[in-house]
């Protein structure tokens, strides 16, 4: 690969290697508070490859296949303007298929007074959305995609990510914040307008510290206010699905997700925008102490 | 579950006095929907075998050195080693490991390879792609 | 035809733990996770004491629990629920049958 870049999110290291320039000067510029990654000096956990689909693709209608340490045999190339997006990609899909070290959910989480709330749900539930605003009102972001829970101990461990963020919620998120902390307005992707979200300054220089779960949330987005407690029974079966290695983590995962679910209150909260949601989780954190 | 047993009036009256059978509630037959749930895997996982990964041999780092039959790398063209600039699968080395042979390679120069693949450590492209076949399920 | 005498998995296949009204249960051998509800539990439980075909597992599970089923119906309904337990490998049926 002619170019290549290092980057470290939380406690993974990636080499991001690319046909083409543009994709990781974008790369360059959104994670430059991040700290670098030697790759002379350094391996890194996972290698993620943009290559042209066929060797001329580089030039003619470029397209990017993602590739590297994991891939997806029947993933679709994407366009070269969409390069960051594939490099972002290609790198939650390292986590999901080849990261051993943690239990991984597919949640958002923040924290607060060194205790920290996971937000778990599918595609759409808001829960990036939603950890976003957060961020920016008083609560540390440790991550949109991931939660990384310790094996040993139960607390989640921060990989923040550049947040995810799609269509309306981009404009709500962004509003009044500086054009260096927000990626390219990628339109036309499988999710339909995306852009991407800088975390702020604090919760990348924390990104090594972890704080222990005082709740796990089920958002949902776009309902009237509705709030009920989960039963770390439902709780538990939700959580298998939203998990890429629970099952090949045997029986140190089943250990870590039954200690979860019975140590850690559990809401479903639906929401009809982020200001009522934040208002409500305020309520909820008040009473947790 | 709900307590079972009547509650009972005490001798001289007005008060209650707990029932004497305190046991819980228990239903053998089939309620209204299944009792057990076994887990699988998500969509996600099923469709993204974690086998599609790739372990080259050797790796490109070492492009241009032969493999030993210990799997160990020498000097291109030494007697009785294989020239490697193969990229398999981890579903293909699992079979290779279970006692199969590698793709288009004869019995030897599978051994050779597998045995490069056993050596890898940490740092050697392909290694994280080895250690997840490891992963006990 | 006599009934077949039913006997746990032994302590060290599987890891049970509690998450309330449910039972998660890790089965090492497979790696695989049970979510199972009442009355899988109670059952694993009474068939810990020690090997019971279905009529003596159901004199254990009476002493401990007010049974809902009708006289005639349980019985019946813990052979199902003790085939079931069967086919998912959490206990296993001894050979021959009740001594």
């Amino acid at each position: 690969m002619p170019h290549a870049i290092g980057l470290a999110v939380g406690p993974a290291t990636f080499r991001i290697g690319s046909a083409w320039r543009g994709p990781l000067a974008q790369l360059r510029a959104l994670y430059a508070d991040y700290p670098a990654v030697d790759l002379e000096r350094q391996v890194p956990d996972f290698t993620v490859r943009l290559q042209p689909a066929r060797p001329w693709r580089r030039f003619v209608r470029p397209s990017v296949f993602i590739a590297g340490d994991y891939w997806l045999a029947e993933a679709a190339p994407m366009a070269l303007e969409h390069g960051l997006l594939a490099a972002e990609m290609g790198m939650n899909l390292q986590m999901a298929l080849g990261w051993r070290r943690h239990l991984l959910l597919h949640a958002a989480s923040v924290e607060k007074d060194g205790r920290a709330i996971i937000l778990t749900g599918e595609s759409g539930s808001g829960k990036s959305t939603l950890a976003a605003q957060l961020g920016e009102r008083g609560w540390r972001l440790m991550g949109d995609e991931f939660a990384l829970l310790d094996l040993e101990t139960g607390a989640a461990h921060p990989f923040p990510r550049l947040v995810s963020l799609k269509n309306q919620s981009i404009d709500v998120v962004t509003a009044g914040l500086p054009a260096a902390r927000l990626g390219p307005r990628l339109e036309g992707t499988a999710k339909g307008m995306l852009r991407h979200l800088v975390p702020r300054r604090d919760a990348i220089a924390r990104m090594h510290d972890p704080a222990m779960p005082a709740l796990l949330l089920f958002p949902r987005f776009g309902l009237p206010l509705a709030e009920r407690p989960v039963a770390p029974g439902e709780a538990f079966v939700r959580l298998t699905q939203a998990s890429t290695n629970y099952v090949a983590l045997g029986e140190p995962g089943f250990r870590a997700l039954t200690r979860f679910v019975t140590g850690v209150p559990a809401r479903a909260l639906d929401y009809p925008d982020g200001a009522t949601a934040m208002a409500a989780l305020d309520r909820l954190w008040a009473e947790r102490a | 579950m709900s307590d079972g047993g009547p509650e009972r009036q005490s001798p001289d009256g007005g008060e209650t006095v707990p029932p004497t059978s305190r046991r819980e509630l228990l239903r053998l037959g089939a309620a209204a929907g299944a009792v057990v749930l076994t887990v699988r895997p998500g969509i996600a996982q099923a469709a993204t075998s974690v086998l599609n990964c790739q372990i080259p041999v050797p790796d490109p780092a070492r492009a241009g050195m032969a493999v030993a039959s210990d799997g160990t790398m020498v000097p291109a063209g030494t007697q009785d080693a294989f020239a490697g600039g193969r990229v398999f699968t981890g579903e293909q080395v699992r079979s290779g490991l279970r006692g199969g042979n590698l793709p288009g390679t004869g019995y030897e120069e599978s051994q050779a390879y597998l045995n490069y693949v056993r050596r890898l450590n940490h740092g050697r492209s392909g290694f994280t792609c080895y250690a997840s076949l490891m992963v006990p399920r | 035809m006599p009934d077949a005498i039913y006997r746990a998995e032994p302590p060290e296949a599987l890891v049970r733990t509690s998450l309330g009204a449910i039972d998660a249960l890790y089965h090492r051998r497979s790696g695989t996770t049970h979510l199972v509800a009442a009355p899988m539990p109670q059952i694993l439980e009474a068939l810990a004491e020690g090997p019971a075909d279905p009529s003596l597992l159901w004199q254990r599970l009476s002493a401990r629990f007010d049974l809902a089923d009708d006289a005639d119906a349980a019985l019946p309904a813990l052979r199902e629920r003790l085939a079931e337990l069967e086919a998912l490998g959490l206990v296993r049926r001894e050979p021959g049958g009740a001594s």
